[in-house]
């Protein structure tokens, strides 16, 4: 493995009687993708969120790139890409005119068009936020956590509610990032987008990680357990069935 | 710095695409004037009489008969005062009684006429004189029959537009403080906007004072357009200072920006905010002078609307544009909005969250 740019310990989160995240260790090589895999309410998001330095962290430490994120958040921010779930953008700013304040946020002049290039944007430099469509609203969004360089971008979800072609195409984007040298976290609940993109997978359960691995590891392990499908594996599957009729081209304009 | 200022252009630019943002700090409140003006609220058909009595109890019987004129409503107050008033335009007539004066021997009043309005002061010298010829039938114990001497006085004639127009003006400031940024920054914070924002390095503060100094853009905005076309369009007697008034205008727009943000922090919803913003609004709406004068309401209420921060901004604006005071002469109004100016922002950062 290479070197650990997060190091997660025990982290914890409590919202008055529940313990939302219950003492979560991981760690995440640079270059990483990494998943964290679960049902809704599993804690993910908290999880991401107290790394991203939104909320207070209860118990436990997060370092990032060995800065310790409780007591240096703001620095955090500087490395930090982030997508947060459901957000959105100032309605009537172009997608060129956002790019460039959040730039400023972080002191710098950035390039909107080659950040949309980036996500396959480019043609929308004069739209605005809400005339896009659900794919490129994520595109964009992922475009805006890519202004400051950072070293770590964090993605929440970022394909729930797409449709299949969006989703592949959101999934292109994400491993085009990876291969210029970022690190990614990522949550999901779609397991064949931790399969396709992640590296290595938690999967989180009522606010704690019960397996850490690969997922072919996962698997192998599941498997060797003498686990069986009921149903014997087909060739193909129904998405398999929907993409061939419907062909892999975005259809969002 | 440079970020404070990239804020604010972004800001002003969100802000002017909005159209119906505009439409709503601008042409509704010139709507409204026109609206008011068009009807005449303030009460046609009647004359406004100012009389200063030297004479004591001497002319009750007078007083009395003449505030049984329908017609006449009767102001008392000193000579010196109601002259004020009638120069003003807010009396037609003022009638002076002498010391000297004695209902049951001929005698001669003076009443000044505003010579601008020829025709009340004409009807109400007719009326002056009935009333007084009545009164000398009734004792009829002379043939003592005071005469009206009229007398022609120069008078400003502020009319209802230069009560209303400053009025207005003030309450369209409130309203862009109070529901303006209590309605965007509600939606801001329940769009997950301000959270994006918050996992950037910026200082929440630059955000705020940007959204700041966006408003108090468009109260200079507000402040040009309804006095141009109040001076151009409805006959506004401006003698005012505008730097003044941009200044009154702003410390004012201060105090109700740091209501709304008051109520941006504590609500969480569009339908939270509304009834919240309506019930600090309304009250000072209605009562705190803007349409109407505050002198035909009940002593109670007179005295607490006396301390409503747009009465104090009202009243400073109207005194600044009509009467052209200076800064100096509308201090007690100044220092009326400074004392709500540091509670609003008290409360305010209080009682404002992020999330």
């Amino acid at each position: 493995m290479n070197e650990t740019i997060l190091d997660v310990k025990n982290l914890t989160k409590r919202y008055g009687d529940l313990l939302a995240v219950d003492g979560v260790t991981f760690n995440v090589a640079r270059k990483e993708i990494f998943g964290i895999l679960g049902p809704n309410g599993a804690g993910k998001t908290s999880t991401l969120e107290m790394i991203e330095t939104l909320r207070p962290i209860d118990g436990g430490e997060v370092f990032l790139n060995g800065l310790d994120v409780r007591k240096g958040p703001q620095a955090v921010k500087r490395l930090i890409g982030v997508q947060l779930q459901s957000s959105s953008f100032f309605d009537k700013l172009n997608l060129k005119e956002l790019l460039l304040l959040f730039g400023e946020m972080y002191d710098r002049v950035v390039d909107p068009v080659a950040l949309l290039r980036e996500v396959e944007l480019e043609d929308k430099v004069k739209s605005q936020v809400g005339q896009l469509s659900g794919g490129q609203k994520q595109r964009f969004s992922i475009a805006a956590a890519l202004v400051n360089e950072p070293l770590v971008i964090f993605l929440d979800e970022p394909t729930t509610g797409l449709d299949p072609q969006s989703r592949r195409h959101l999934w292109g984007v994400i491993k085009r990032i990876r291969s210029e040298g970022k690190t990614i976290v990522l949550t999901t609940h779609y397991m064949e987008e931790a399969e396709e993109l992640c590296d290595r997978v938690a999967i989180m359960d009522q606010g704690k990680i019960i397996a850490l691995a690969p997922p072919q590891e996962l698997i192998t392990r599941l498997l060797a357990r003498g686990f069986k499908k009921e149903r014997v594996e087909r060739l193909a599957n129904l998405e398999d069935v929907f993409l061939n009729l419907t062909g892999h081209i975005l259809r969002e304009d | 710095m440079r970020l404070k200022w990239k804020l604010t252009l972004a800001s002003i630019k969100m802000l002017f695409r909005q159209k119906e943002a505009i439409i709503w700090s601008i042409l509704l409140p010139l709507f409204m004037i026109f609206l008011f003006w068009f009807v005449k609220f303030n009460g046609l058909g009647h004359i406004d009489l100012g009389v200063a009595n030297h004479a004591g109890e001497k002319s009750a019987k007078l007083l009395e008969s003449l505030k049984s004129v329908k017609t006449l409503k009767v102001h008392e107050g000193t000579e010196e005062a109601e002259l004020g008033e009638l120069e003003k335009g807010e009396r037609e007539m003022v009638l002076v009684i002498p010391e000297s004066f004695n209902p049951a021997a001929t005698s001669s009043l003076t009443a000044f006429v505003n010579d601008a309005k020829p025709q009340e002061a004409q009807l109400g010298a007719l009326l002056l004189q009935r009333v007084m010829d009545e009164l000398a039938f009734e004792q009829s114990s002379s043939l003592g029959r005071a005469i009206i001497k009229t007398q022609p006085m120069k008078s400003r004639n502020l009319t209802y537009i230069d009560f209303l127009v400053p009025g207005i003006l003030s309450m369209s400031i409130m309203q862009m403080g109070i529901f303006g940024v209590a309605f965007s920054f509600v939606s801001l914070k329940k769009r997950g906007i301000l959270r994006r924002l918050w996992v950037t390095p910026m200082n929440p503060n630059d955000f705020i004072l940007a959204q700041v100094a966006t408003r108090l853009i468009v109260v200079m905005m507000q402040i040009t357009v309804m006095i141009a076309v109040g001076y151009f369009f409805f006959d506004l007697h401006f003698i005012g200072s505008v730097v003044n008034l941009f200044l009154v205008g702003m410390l004012g727009a201060v105090v109700f920006l740091a209501m709304g943000f008051a109520l941006a922090g504590v609500s969480k919803s569009e339908d939270q905010v509304a009834p919240l913003a309506n019930i600090i609004a309304m009250p000072m709406m209605l009562l705190s002078g803007v349409f109407f004068s505050r002198s035909n309401l009940p002593g109670f209420i007179h005295v607490v609307t006396d301390y409503f921060p747009l009465t104090y901004l009202a009243d400073a604006m109207r005194s600044i544009a009509i009467d052209g005071s200076s800064l100096i002469q509308v201090g007690p109004q100044l220092i009326g909005l400074a004392v709500w100016c540091v509670i609003s922002c008290f409360v305010a950062v209080k009682m404002f969250r992020w999330e």
